[in-house]
C-alpha cells in the first residue's frame, strides 16, 4: 500500500505491506535506526516515537496507521547543528543512559512529558516514565535528567 | 577530534575521579548508535528460527518443501543439514565428575528444551522468514520431560549423564560435623530462589558474511566476548582463526546473557559458509529471549549452620541444586552456577568449618548461563537467612550477629574455606557508614510505634557481600577450563598529528568503558581526555580481550590500558629528550606537552614528536625506531574483592500484600573510582536488577516444561515506579593494581534478595523460604 508520512519534518512516500510494523518502515525502510526495537509486543516502550504529537509504540502500530501522520523520532531532536536538546543535554549530565538501547524512547516519552507537564515532581517523572523499561541505569538518572531539564526550562522561561 | 568539555581539561587535572562527559553519549542520544540490529549490508537476508514447542521428544520428521515454496525464502537449513550436521558443541572442562555433551547447533535427534532451534529459514526480510519458518513441519514423538532439578529425572536428558547429573563437586574445610556437634544452636533452612535472566533491552543479534575466496568470516555480534567467540568459532567452524573477524559494535546491554556463545550463533556462521557472500541477519525478538537465551539462579539450598553461645559461626553445611538447563553453556559449562555457589557462599563471614556440595543438573529447560552476579544473589540470600535465623536462636540483634563474624582488615588476606583469597576486609566499614546513613535507629522506633499504634507492618533488611571482581590466572573464571580468562592487552597508539587511538580488549554493554579507557590512558601518558579517542569490540584492531563477566574489565583492561598509556608516555619521552637534547628524567608530559623540571613553558610539544616519529625519519635520533605506539598485557594473578551492604526498609499491605520500599541504602567498597558517575550508575542498575529478582521476574515452567512466562506481560521487570530512590555511599580503599579499582559491575544485585526476604521476615516474624516476593506470597503470610 502506498502512504505518505512526514518523519521530523521530512515527506516520505513508502509503498508497505498492510503487515509492516511502522518500527520496521522507520528503521528499515527510512534508515532511521534510533527508534529501537526491545519487545514488539507494546510493553518495554523502547520503539516509542510521536505520531501527531501523541506517543506511540511503534511496534504496535502499522505503518499503513501512519499515512498522512507527523511522526517525530529521536533523529529530529538534536538541532541541524547538532545542539542536543535540553533533555538529551540532561540524560549526558546526569547519567540518565548507558547502553542506549531504550535511550530514543525514554526521551520521546520525556518529551511528550515535558510538553504536558512543564513541572513535574520526581514522583510524576517515575509514574510517567514507567512505560519504558531501562535495564541498565535503575532509573536514577533518567529521573534526574528529566526533573533537570524541566528545571532548567522553567527557569530560562521565568528569567 | 574535538576536545572535551574545555572545563574538564583546561588545568590539565586527572581525568580520572572526575566524571567527564562520556565519549558514548552523543551517538547513542542522538539515534546515531551502531547496533547489529541496526546493521544493513548490500543483498543481506534475513533468518527466522523454527523452533521446538515441546520440551523432550524425538524428532521423527522435518518437512521443509512447504518453507521453499514461499516467495522469497532461499533456504532452509535443518540439523541434518550437510552444512550443520558435522558440527556440534561441547562445553569442556578438565574438573573430576564434569560430564562433557553435545550441543548441536541445531537440533539433531531430539529435542531438549522448549524454545530449542530446529531449523532455521533464510529469506528476503523477516516478515518472510516467518511465513517460511510457519511452513516447516516438524514431527516429534514425545518424551516425560524433567523441569525441576531435585525432582526424580523422568528420562535423561543426555545419554551421557543418566541420572541427569552434569557436575558435582564437593567442598569441604575442617570437619563440620564435629563444630555441628560443638555448637551452641543450630539451625537449619531449605530455601529456592527464582528463576530469571537478564533480559537486555537490545536482544541478541548477529549478522554473519563468508567470503569463500580468502575463506575469511566477519561475524557482528551483540556479543560480550568477542575474542572468545573468535577462538571457539575458529574450532568449530574449522578456520584459521585469524580469517575470523568478531566485531561487537554498540552492544545493548548485556548483564551476562551475552557472554555466551549461542547455538544460534554458531548456526547462523555455518549458513553464511554455505551461501557465500550473501550476508545473513538475525535479530532475535523478545519472545525468543525469553524461551531461548540462558535463564539463572533457579536454585535449591540445603542448610544448617552452628553457632556458639556468642554468636561465632562455628560451621556450614549445605546442598545445592543448580538447574543448569537442557544443556552445558557454552563455554562456560553447567558448573558456572554450581561452583560459584560453593566457592562463595560464605561470603564475608570468616568460617573454618565447612561442607558444601553443589550439583549441576540438566532438565528441560533453557540452559542455564551467566546472570549479572552468578549464583551469589541466591547465596548472599542463603547466608543471611542463616544469620537471621541463628540471630533468632540466639537471641541477638541480626546485625551484631553479623558483625561478630565478619572478615575484618586485620584477618587480610583471608583464606576462605573454599580457598579462594579475600583481600578486602571492608565489610564492617560499609555496613557501619550504611547503617549511619540509614539512620537503622530511627526506623527500629518507627518499626515499633507502628507495632504499638498500629499501621502497616515494616521490615528492614540487611545483605552484606563480597564480589570476586577482576578475577587473575591464579583464580581464573570457569575452572579447569581450556582458557585461562586472568588477562587482557590494551595498545595505545599515538597519532602522527599528536592525537590518541586506544585499542583496548574490553567490550562494552553500556558500562562506559570508552570513557573510562580514554581516562585511564589520558592520564598514564599525559594528554587531554578529549584527546584519546578509544575503539573497542573489534577483533582485527585490538590484539586481545576476554571481554566483560566477572566485573573484570575496569580491573584487569583498565590495568592493561595504565601500563600501556606508561609505556608510550616512556617512549615519547625519551624522544623528545634526544630530539631537545634534555635529560630524559627531568621531562614531563602534562597535557600533551613535554615540560622540562621548573620550566613553565613546554619545550616540544606530543604532536611534534609525533610528527617526527612517523613522517620526519630525517630527524629521527640514532637509535630511534619510526611510529610511536605500545601493547602491553595485564594480569592480576588473583583477582581483587569489592565489599558491599545494603540495608533498607520496607512496608507491607496485609489487606493487599502490597509491598513499599521505603529507604534503600548501598555503601560499597570500589577500590578506586575513576569516573564516579559511571560506578554508581553500575550499582544503581545492579540494585535495580537484583530487585527485580527480589520480587517481580519469574520464570516460570509448567511440568510439561512449557515456558508460561513468555511475554514481559507475564515476566515483569521493574520500571521507574517501582525501583525507589536509591541512596549510594561508598568506602574506598584502593585495590593493589595499577589503577587501584575495584570491580563493580554485579555488586549490587547480591544483596536485594537477602534484604527484600529480610525485611519481609522481620516485619511479620515468619521465616522466608522461597523468592521472589510478591504481594500474593505477602498476602498468603498474612492469612495462613
Amino acid at each position: 500500500m502506498k502512504i505518505t508520512v512526514t518523519v521530523n519534518g521530512e515527506r516520505h512516500r513508502l509503498d508497505v505491506e498492510p503487515r509492516r510494523t511502522l518500527v520496521d518502515a522507520l528503521r528499515d525502510d527510512l534508515g532511521l535506526t534510533g527508534t529501537h526495537v526491545g519487545c514488539e509486543h507494546g510493553v518495554c516502550g523502547a520503539c516509542t516515537v510521536l505520531v501527531d504529537g501523541e506517543p506511540v509504540r511503534a511496534c504496535l502500530m502499522l505503518a499503513v496507521q501512519a499515512d498522512g501522520a507527523s511522526v517525530a523520532t529521536v533523529e529530529g531532536l538534536a538541532g541541524d547543528d547538532g545542539t542536543l536538546h535540553p533533555l538529551q543535554e540532561a540524560f549526558s549530565r546526569c547519567h540518565g543512559l548507558q547502553c542506549g538501547a531504550c535511550t530514543p524512547g525514554m526521551l520521546m516519552t520525556a518529551v511528550h512529558l515535558l510538553d504536558t507537564d512543564p513541572d513535574p515532581g520526581r514522583e510524576t517523572i517515575r509514574a510517567e516514565m514507567s512505560g519504558n523499561i531501562c535495564r541498565c541505569t535503575g532509573y536514577t538518572g533518567i529521573v534526574d535528567a528529566v526533573a533537570e531539564a524541566a528545571r532548567r526550562r522553567v527557569t530560562s522561561e521565568t528569567s | 577530534m574535538a576536545a572535551a568539555d574545555p572545563a574538564m581539561t583546561a588545568d590539565h587535572g586527572p581525568a580520572s575521579g572526575t566524571p567527564v562527559r562520556r565519549k558514548e553519549d552523543a551517538r547513542l542520544l542522538t539515534g546515531r548508535g551502531r547496533f547489529v540490529s541496526d546493521l544493513a549490508l548490500p543483498r543481506m537476508r534475513h533468518v527466522a528460527f523454527v523452533r521446538s514447542p515441546v520440551a523432550h521428544g524425538r524428532i521423527t520428521g522435518v518437512d521443509t518443501a512447504e518453507a521453499l515454496e514461499v516467495e522469497g525464502v532461499s533456504a532452509v537449513f535443518t540439523g541434518e543439514h550437510p552444512a550443520i550436521g558435522p558440527v556440534a558443541m561441547r562445553a569442556q572442562s578438565a574438573l573430576p565428575g564434569y560430564v562433557e555433551t553435545d550441543q548441536p547447533p541445531l537440533a539433531r535427534g531430539k529435542v531438549r528444551f522448549a524454545g530449542e532451534a530446529v531449523a532455521a529459514v533464510v529469506a528476503t526480510d523477516r516478515y518472510v522468514a516467518e511465513d517460511g519458518a510457519e511452513a516447516v513441519v516438524v514431527d516429534y514423538e514425545p518424551l516425560p520431560p524433567t523441569v525441576c532439578a531435585w525432582a526424580e529425572p523422568a528420562h535423561p536428558v543426555h545419554d551421557e549423564a543418566p541420572d541427569n547429573l552434569l557436575l558435582s563437586r564437593t567442598f569441604r574445610a575442617g570437619d563440620v560435623d564435629a563444630a555441628l556437634a560443638d555448637a551452641h544452636v543450630v539451625v537449619d533452612r531449605e530455601l529456592t530462589t527464582n528463576r530469571h535472566g537478564g533480559n537486555p533491552v537490545e536482544c541478541r543479534a548477529g549478522v554473519a558474511r563468508y567470503e569463500a575466496a580468502d575463506r575469511k568470516l566477519t561475524f557482528w555480534s551483540g556479543t560480550q566476548v568477542p575474542w572468545i567467540v573468535r577462538t571457539q568459532l575458529a574450532e568449530l567452524l574449522d578456520l584459521p582463526e585469524g580469517n575470523i573477524r568478531v566485531i561487537a559494535p554498540d552492544v545493548g546491554g548485556g548483564f551476562g546473557v551475552k557472554a555466551v556463545l549461542y547455538p544460534e550463533d554458531v548456526a547462523l556462521c555455518l549458513m553464511a559458509m554455505a551461501m557465500p557472500g550473501t550476508a545473513l541477519k538475525w535479530v532475535e525478538d523478545r519472545v525468543e529471549h525469553l524461551l531461548a537465551a540462558t535463564h539463572a539462579r533457579d536454585h535449591r539450598y540445603v542448610l544448617r549452620a552452628g553457632f556458639a553461645a556468642d554468636g561465632e559461626l562455628l560451621a556450614v553445611k549445605a546442598d545445592v541444586w543448580c538447574n543448569a538447563g537442557a544443556y552445558s553453556v557454552h563455554p562456560w559449562t553447567a558448573g558456572i552456577e554450581p561452583l560459584m555457589a560453593g566457592g562463595l557462599l560464605t561470603g564475608p563471614y570468616k568460617l573454618a568449618d565447612y561442607e558444601c556440595t553443589v550439583r549441576g543438573v540438566a532438565t528441560n529447560t533453557s540452559p542455564s548461563g551467566p546472570y549479572r552476579g552468578v549464583a551469589r544473589p541466591s547465596t548472599v540470600f542463603a547466608m543471611e537467612a542463616l544469620m537471621d535465623s541463628g540471630a533468632r536462636a540466639l537471641g541477638m540483634d541480626p546485625i551484631a550477629l553479623r558483625r561478630r563474624n565478619l572478615i575484618l582488615p586485620a584477618d587480610v588476606p583471608y583464606r576462605m574455606p573454599s580457598r579462594l583469597v579475600d583481600d578486602s576486609g571492608a565489610y564492617e566499614a560499609c555496613l557501619d557508614r550504611a547503617v549511619a546513613t540509614f539512620d537503622l535507629h530511627r526506623w527500629r522506633g518507627e518499626q515499633v510505634r507502628r507495632r504499638r499504634d498500629g499501621g502497616r507492618p515494616l521490615g528492614i533488611g540487611v545483605g552484606i557481600y563480597n564480589e570476586l571482581t577482576g578475577l587473575g590466572r591464579a583464580a581464573s573464571a570457569g575452572p579447569r577450563m581450556a582458557f585461562r580468562t586472568g588477562h587482557d592487552a590494551c595498545t595505545v597508539r599515538i597519532n602522527p598529528d599528536g592525537a590518541v587511538t586506544v585499542f583496548s580488549g574490553v567490550t562494552s554493554q553500556g558500562q562506559g568503558l570508552e570513557t573510562t579507557m580514554a581516562q585511564v590512558v589520558a592520564d598514564a601518558l599525559g594528554v587531554d581526555y578529549g584527546d584519546v579517542e578509544v575503539r573497542i569490540g573489534d577483533t582485527d584492531q585490538s590484539l586481545w580481550g576476554f571481554g566483560a563477566f566477572s566485573s573484570r574489565q575496569a580491573v584487569i583492561g583498565g590495568g592493561a590500558a595504565h601500563l600501556a598509556g606508561e609505556h608510550v608516555r616512556g617512549k615519547a619521552l625519551a624522544l623528545a629528550a634526544a630530539l631537545k637534547e634534555a635529560p630524559v628524567e627531568e621531562l614531563d608530559l602534562r597535557g600533551g606537552q613535554v615540560y622540562m623540571a621548573g620550566q613553565a613553558k613546554p619545550i616540544i610539544s606530543l604532536a611534534e614528536v609525533a610528527k617526527v616519529a612517523y613522517l620526519q625519519s630525517d630527524r629521527l635520533p640514532e637509535g630511534f625506531e619510526p611510529g610511536l605506539e605500545g601493547t602491553k598485557f595485564y594480569d592480576p594473578i588473583r583477582g581483587a574483592f569489592a565489599a558491599g551492604a545494603q540495608i533498607a526498609a520496607l512496608e507491607f499491605d496485609p489487606a493487599t500484600g502490597e509491598i513499599g520500599i521505603l529507604d534503600w541504602v548501598c555503601v560499597e567498597d570500589a577500590g578506586r573510582i575513576v569516573h564516579p558517575v559511571i560506578v554508581d550508575g553500575q550499582i544503581a542498575g545492579s540494585i535495580a536488577q537484583g530487585i527485580g529478582g527480589a520480587m517481580y521476574e519469574h520464570l516460570v515452567y509448567d511440568d510439561a516444561g512449557n515456558l508460561s512466562t513468555g511475554t514481559l506481560l507475564d515476566y515483569l521487570m521493574p520500571t521507574a515506579g517501582e525501583i525507589p530512590e536509591l541512596r549510594i555511599g561508598h568506602v574506598s580503599t584502593p585495590a593493589a593494581n595499577p589503577t587501584g579499582v575495584r570491580g563493580v559491575g554485579e555488586g549490587g544485585t547480591l544483596a536485594p534478595n537477602a534484604v527484600v526476604a529480610g525485611a519481609l521476615a522481620d516485619a511479620l516474624g515468619v521465616e522466608i523460604d522461597d523468592l521472589p516476593v510478591t504481594p500474593a506470597r505477602v498476602w498468603e503470610l498474612v492469612h495462613p
